[in-house]
């Protein structure tokens, strides 16, 4: 129960214990009134009477009348006269009493009317006492009528008395809700701080200490996020030409070297240029790099038109530009126009283009090759350039002959999609630390209409080329949250969704509807990872996302995160419960750039989980890193307590 | 032997009889008194002990004329005179204290005196009368010998108590006992009535007399 409920409840009961006490009180201040009217009219009577009693000098018959005269006024239950001797002279009596009012009054209810006497004398001569006693009937319906009013009006005062009671509760407790606003959002490791300062000396005192407490954690947050920012930029940036650089360029691979890569494959450049130690000795050192700065220029131009593509420096006179669906023809297109902007560049900068030059070599990679085949592939490009007369020079990857075309893939999946043939299977991310399992991935296999069982990465890849990986995560989407899993319950479960599927126009709506329909159902924790490339955009869909997920109690995950130097303020708005990120990434990092992620990910209340962890040396490289949720062959090796 | 035993035992209780009674105005009222009023009104208090310890064993008679007499002596003034107000019922300490007070004044002391003498209340009365010779509104005490008796008068304008059929310049209107009259009762209720108040005026005099008011 919340403080304001405990607060209104007690001061409800309070106001209504003063209420009830007051209609009490009334009610019996009212009882006794009207039990004192009765005595007053019978004593008024009793004493008016027995004047009038005395004028008749003794005369039983003319002192009966009298009080005949009164008595039926009906205003008495009891008239009596009794003489000196105590003999009743004459009686009067109201055997029956009709009371206008419910029995429950009657039964609760006791009214006394009392007696009273006066004496009677005629002349000198005392003639007896005089006994009237009033009707009491009068009374219980006066007093009925005023309990009635009594009730309404109190009922009515109650209710004023209880709204009000919540107004101002409201009112006075509402620095109170703010401060229990903020301290949700320090839980959920959001940073709120209050503006409105209250004017009650206690909430002040709590407000301003978390206030404080609020701004330190944000300011640590900042600090690591302006720290990484900065070790990120030296990390993955030319000092001179701004450009990325070789380390970007392998940790931003993986990328795309990867059977669900939103591209199959491209061509990457590999530019060298020759004659820079003459070039330096004929213009200077800042002279050849504005020459190199000029040339940068010229690359990022030409790459522009490619999305996705990556222009680095790979070292002192070599460059790389990685350009994705770019066929070869296109891309030699390319690189004779930056041969020759590059020669007039060089030109310009008033140097020998016979000796300063630019060499092109051109490698048509695929998805499936690995970073080093591509870089060393690329490698041999180039030096077969240098040795062109035109420097340059295009090689291919050995297209490997597949096992099916694309219309056999598109029938099988299509099949499978219809006989609902996809299904779950497992693998663990585990804590090293306590060796328990941190979350289950939940991973797609693909049960073709033959019996064949394909994993992930045997059909994924030819579902993104035949356009059907989208319809494959509904499928399995839909499939997890109408028929859900019953083998994962009470399980925390994270399902991988690809950034074609997350943004695909639909997607939103249907997963609306779907959340709406079943995952209150849900009988597992579902955490639902989203790559880095779509998340750091922070966009308005991501934003969506977010919220959608959070209306639902789903968690959202981070995976692919490579840390590239933007803005890490994404990751405090949408506070992801983990980031994953190739094992070799997290080793390949420096210190302070880990640090910096840390300071980020603590204060924020982010994990930091490492996939593809292959085997014990890569684990305990990772463990060095203080990084110790594993995902991977290595995590499957754990034994688990 | 036997006979002079029992002759000292009744002596014993007859004296101790006589210390165990209470004197009519005690002795811490007494210095109150004397402090408020004066030496003088010492001595009518100390006056009126004695004349009521002269006729203590007295006929119920000699009590009526020693009280009627003792007190007739002090004179007559109107509430408004002494007490600023209309009509006041003052108790005896406040009538003899200021020596001066109304026929209520004298009924009151008179009553409360022959009270202490142990005369029985339902044989007197607080009577409204008319006085024809003055013309006004009178209050007189009247005694019982029996309920069927002719009463006897104790009025502060005649210094002799008569019979009610010799005064003829006074006519009845109407008596009260404040013992007896307006007897509250819940009779026929079952249940027993408090704090009922029976006649404003003598309710607030016994009250002043519950505390001594000077």
């Amino acid at each position: 129960m919340t403080f304001f409920k405990q607060i209104a409840v007690m001061l409800s009961i309070f106001l209504l214990i003063i209420l009830t006490t007051v209609v009490a009180l009334n009610f019996i201040s009212a009882n006794q009134s009207v039990q004192d009217r009765l005595y007053e009219d019978a004593k008024n009577t009793a004493t008016s009477l027995s004047l009038s009693l005395g004028t008749a000098n003794g005369d039983v018959s003319m002192m009966s009348t009298m009080i005949n005269a009164n008595f039926d006024s009906g205003n008495y239950s009891y008239i009596s006269l009794v003489d000196v001797d105590n003999k009743v002279l004459y009686e009067r009596k109201n055997e029956s009493v009709q009371l206008n009012v419910p029995q429950w009054f009657l039964s609760a209810i006791t009214i006394t009317a009392p007696i009273a006497s006066a004496n009677v004398s005629a002349g000198w001569k005392q003639v007896g006492i005089l006994n009237v006693q009033s009707d009491v009937s009068y009374a219980y319906t006066q007093l009925y009528s005023i309990l009635m009013n009594l009730l309404v009006s109190f009922g009515i005062l109650a209710i004023i008395g209880l709204i009000l009671l919540n107004i101002i509760l409201a009112a006075a407790l509402k620095p109170l809700k703010k401060v229990q606003l903020q301290a949700e959002a320090v839980t959920r490791n959001e940073f709120i701080i209050q503006d409105k300062i209250p004017t009650t000396k206690e909430f002040r005192d709590v407000v301003l200490g978390m206030n404080t407490m609020v701004s330190k954690v944000k300011a640590m947050f900042d600090k690591g996020n302006a720290e990484l920012k900065r070790q990120k930029e030296l990390e993955y940036t030319d000092p001179t030409t701004k450009l990325r650089n070789r380390k970007y360029l392998i940790d931003k691979l993986p990328e795309y070297l990867k059977i669900d890569a939103t591209s199959k494959g491209g061509v990457d450049m590999m530019m060298s240029i020759s004659g820079v130690i003459e070039a330096n000795e004929t213009i200077g050192h800042q002279k050849v790099d504005k020459l190199f700065i000029e040339i940068a220029k010229i690359f990022k131009v030409y790459a522009s038109n490619y999305e996705n593509s990556i222009v680095a420096r790979m070292n002192g006179t070599e460059f790389s530009i990685l350009l994705p669906d770019c066929t070869d023809h296109d891309a030699l297109e390319l690189a004779y126009g930056i041969c020759d902007s590059a020669d007039k560049a060089i030109d310009n900068a008033g140097l020998d283009t016979d000796i300063t030059f630019m060499s092109i070599g051109l490698y048509e990679y695929n998805y499936k090759q690995t970073i080093g085949q591509l870089l060393s592939l690329c490698d041999n490009a180039l030096t077969q350039a240098k040795f062109n007369k035109s420097h340059i020079h295009l090689d291919k990857a050995e297209t490997a002959t597949e096992v099916m075309g694309k219309d056999a893939w598109r029938n099988i999946i299509n099949q499978t999609l219809d006989s609902n043939g996809f299904c779950f299977t497992l693998w663990t991310a585990v804590d090293v630390k306590t060796e328990k399992i941190d979350h289950d991935v939940i991973s797609i296999t693909m049960q073709a209409m033959d019996g064949t069982i394909y994993s992930y990465g045997q059909f994924m890849a030819s579902a993104h080329q035949v356009g059907l990986s989208s319809k494959i995560y509904q499928n399995v989407i839909n499939m997890m949250f109408m028929l859900p899993d019953m083998r994962l319950q009470g399980k925390t479960c994270a399902l991988r969704l690809s950034y074609e599927y997350l943004t695909e126009p639909n997607t939103y709506i249907e997963l609306s509807q779907l959340f709406q329909s079943y995952a209150l159902k849900l009988p597992f924790k579902l955490i639902i990872e989203m790559p880095d490339k779509l998340v750091h955009q922070n966009s308005e869909q991501v934003k969506l996302y977010r919220k959608l997920f959070e209306t639902y109690n789903i968690e959202m995950g981070i995976f692919e995160f490579i840390g590239e130097n933007i803005d890490y303020q994404y990751l405090q708005d949408l506070r992801p419960v983990y980031i994953k990120a190739e094992a070799d990434y997290f080793i390949s990092q420096s210190d302070q750039a880990i640090a910096s992620l840390r300071l980020i990910t603590d204060t924020v209340g982010i994990s930091l989980v490492a996939t593809s962890v292959m085997d014990m040396v890569t684990l305990n490289k990772l463990k060095e890193k203080d990084i110790h949720i594993i995902q991977g062959p290595a995590a499957e090796t754990i034994k688990i307590h | 032997m036997g006979n002079l035993i029992t002759f000292l035992l009744l002596l014993m209780l007859f004296t101790t009889n006589i210390t165990a009674q209470e004197p009519y105005v005690d002795k811490e009222l007494t210095k109150k008194i004397v402090k408020k009023y004066n030496i003088f009104a010492e001595r009518r208090f100390s006056y009126l002990q004695k004349t009521l310890d002269s006729v203590k064993n007295g006929s119920d008679f000699e009590k009526l004329d020693a009280v009627n007499r003792f007190y007739n002596d002090v004179r007559y003034a109107s509430d408004m005179k002494v007490y600023g107000k209309k009509d006041y019922w003052a108790t005896p300490w406040e009538f003899l204290g200021k020596d001066m007070g109304d026929c209520e004044d004298y009924v009151i002391s008179k009553y409360f005196a022959l009270r202490y003498l142990g005369i029985d209340s339902k044989k007197l009365f607080f009577t409204y009368v008319k006085s024809t010779k003055f013309k006004a509104a009178h209050m007189v005490l009247t005694y019982f010998k029996t309920p069927r008796s002719e009463p006897l008068i104790l009025d502060n304008n005649n210094r002799k108590i008569f019979p009610a059929s010799q005064r003829k310049d006074l006519i009845p209107i109407y008596n009260f006992n404040g013992e007896s009259l307006y007897r509250v009762s819940g009779k026929g209720t079952g249940k027993k009535i408090k704090n009922k108040r029976s006649h404003k005026k003598w309710d607030q005099l016994k009250l002043n007399m519950k505390r001594k008011k000077i």
